[in-house]
């Protein structure tokens, strides 16, 4: 198994993942008519959170790969190459791609579980801001103390560089700001809490638990969003009993708007 | 306990509760699902409206506290607290408990017990300071520092003792700290001889806004209004040089205090 990781640590996971980002823009067909290119995204994996409610679970991941055109493939390209080779060097091959993933995967859950529905998200960005994350983790660790990395103009340029990116999100409405802060925070705790030698301290292991415990509530609200109203819609169809039936109806109203009132039950439910 | 110790240790496991707090919410909101799914959605509504108004009502506050002094001072003591804290080197710690390994001596305690009490290791401190004192009882910093630990461990008596054995071994030891402290302990015990302590450090030392705010509320229960009120003119006149965080609270304690009454007299 050593020998099989020691293996996989030589493969070059930021140039593979340069070169998927581009065979992906490639076979998106950016330049082709509008609905052809969307219905590649749909195809090839861009992240709506009712499609992972319908079993597309694979999309939490491959939306980190797709992107919506030249300019957004640039931009993440150039932040993959300035922060992918370090870290892959100092992490390991394996080490970096299970960040990657992970950025990624924090950055889906948190769409998941605080967008509308059926708005459609692509772009490694929110992987990209796990590895963000991980190298400040990485600083704050290698320190006297977990703030000693601000007497370094290195590690101080990636902190600025990290909060202007979370402005631009912040500018422009078209970035997800959401999936940004999830794969930083995903990136970080990971890094922080988990890539580290020695026994944990009493404090980090509940550090740990609590970080597990963020992650089972992000899967769960991705999974079973019970106050969303395509759960509702589907739960509602899914449901025979007609007493269950009135109650997510009144919940799906609810939820559609909730300034209004919940209406009356339905004339055959009253008369009981 | 004391109020302040207990504030820091609930303040020291809020950021750990309200991310638990955070996990459990879906778990909550499925739960209540399966019983009303109405409920549901008006509970989690509810919650992000009490959430959204809370942050702008939080934020509104901030801004009027701004404008007053003791909310600037609150702010700015809190600020420096949650800066130390993170930018504690644990190196000379770890190297002094290590050497304390090899060879036992009173000065190695108090190295470790001084630099642990830095760190807000409360516990760990008092237990090397305690040590330090059996072996080395003529230090009279030694018998400071053990105040202190106690102070902050709000065992005032012993606090008390101990500063008066630092201030017996060295009459004005850290520029009046024992005699000033001493006092204070004795008057959060309720000892009338506070009053004459703390007036003694002032005549000795001069003082400081924190001193002279002890000295008002000693006056104060001494049934002394127009002497506390000086005190607390002189804790809230402008400094000659910057304060730090802590006698910057206290002299904003005292302009609050003297706000309205025209200062001393």
């Amino acid at each position: 198994m050593k020998d099989v990781l020691r293996s996989a640590d030589e493969i070059p996971v930021t140039l593979v993942t340069a070169l998927a980002y581009g065979t992906l823009a490639v076979m998106t067909k950016p330049f082709g008519p509008p609905d052809e290119f969307a219905e590649q995204l749909h195809r090839l994996g861009h992240l709506t959170p009712n499609l992972v409610l319908t079993g597309e679970a694979w999309r939490l991941l491959a939306h980190a790969f797709l992107h919506v055109g030249p300019v957004h493939l640039l931009l993440n390209l150039a932040s993959l190459a300035a922060f992918g080779p370090a870290l892959e060097r100092s992490l390991g091959s394996v080490r970096f791609l299970g960040l990657y993933l992970v950025g990624a995967l924090g950055g889906g859950l948190l769409v998941c579980c605080s967008y509308d529905p059926r708005q459609p998200v692509v772009g490694g960005s929110g992987a990209l801001f796990g590895l963000m994350g991980a190298a400040m983790a990485m600083n704050m660790r290698s320190g006297r103390h977990v703030l000693a990395f601000l007497d370094f103009e290195g590690p101080r340029r990636l902190v600025v560089s990290i909060l202007v990116n979370l402005l631009f999100g912040v500018v422009y409405p078209m970035v997800s700001n959401t999936a940004h802060v999830g794969g930083l925070v995903a990136g970080f705790l990971v890094t922080f809490l988990w890539l580290r030698p020695g026994e944990p301290s009493a404090v980090q292991t509940r550090w740990r638990l609590a970080s597990l415990a963020l992650a089972a509530g992000a899967a769960c609200g991705t999974f079973a969003p019970v106050t969303r109203s395509d759960w509702l819609q589907r739960e509602l169809l899914a449901t025979p009993d007609p007493v269950r039936r009135t109650d997510l109806l009144r919940a799906l109203e609810r939820s559609l708007d909730p300034r209004r009132a919940s209406f009356p039950a339905e004339p055959e439910q009253r008369g009981r | 306990m004391p109020a302040g110790r207990t504030t820091r240790a609930a303040l020291r496991t809020l950021p750990l509760a309200l991310t638990f707090a955070v996990a459990a919410w879906p778990f909550v909101l499925w739960l209540v699902h399966r019983v009303d799914a109405e409920a549901a959605v008006r509970t989690e509504q509810t919650v992000v409206a009490a959430l959204k108004t809370g942050a702008w009502l939080l934020g509104g506050l901030l801004l009027v506290g701004l404008a007053v002094p003791l909310a600037r001072a609150f702010l700015r003591l809190h600020g420096s607290r949650i800066w130390l804290s993170l930018s504690q080197d644990m190196a000379p710690l770890l190297r002094a408990q290590s050497e304390l390994r090899h060879f036992e001596s009173g000065a190695r305690h108090f190295e470790v017990g001084r630099l642990a009490r830095l760190r807000r290791r409360d516990d760990l401190a008092l237990v090397h300071l305690q040590r330090a004192v059996e072996l080395e009882a003529g230090a009279a910093s030694h018998w400071h520092w053990l105040g202190l630990a106690q102070f902050d461990h709000g065992d005032w008596t012993a606090a008390a003792e101990s500063f008066r054995r630092a201030e017996a071994l060295d009459p004005g030891h850290a520029f009046g700290g024992a005699l000033l402290l001493r006092g204070r302990a004795l008057h959060l015990l309720g000892a009338p001889e506070a009053l004459a302590l703390l007036a003694e450090h002032g005549r000795r030392h001069g003082g400081s806004p924190k001193s002279h705010v002890w000295l008002a509320e000693a006056y104060t229960r001494a049934g002394d209004a127009a002497a506390a009120r000086t005190a607390l003119g002189i804790a809230a006149a402008p400094p000659r040089t910057k304060l730090s965080a802590e006698e910057n609270w206290f002299r904003a304690i005292a302009r609050m205090r003297t706000f309205g009454r025209g200062g001393p007299r």
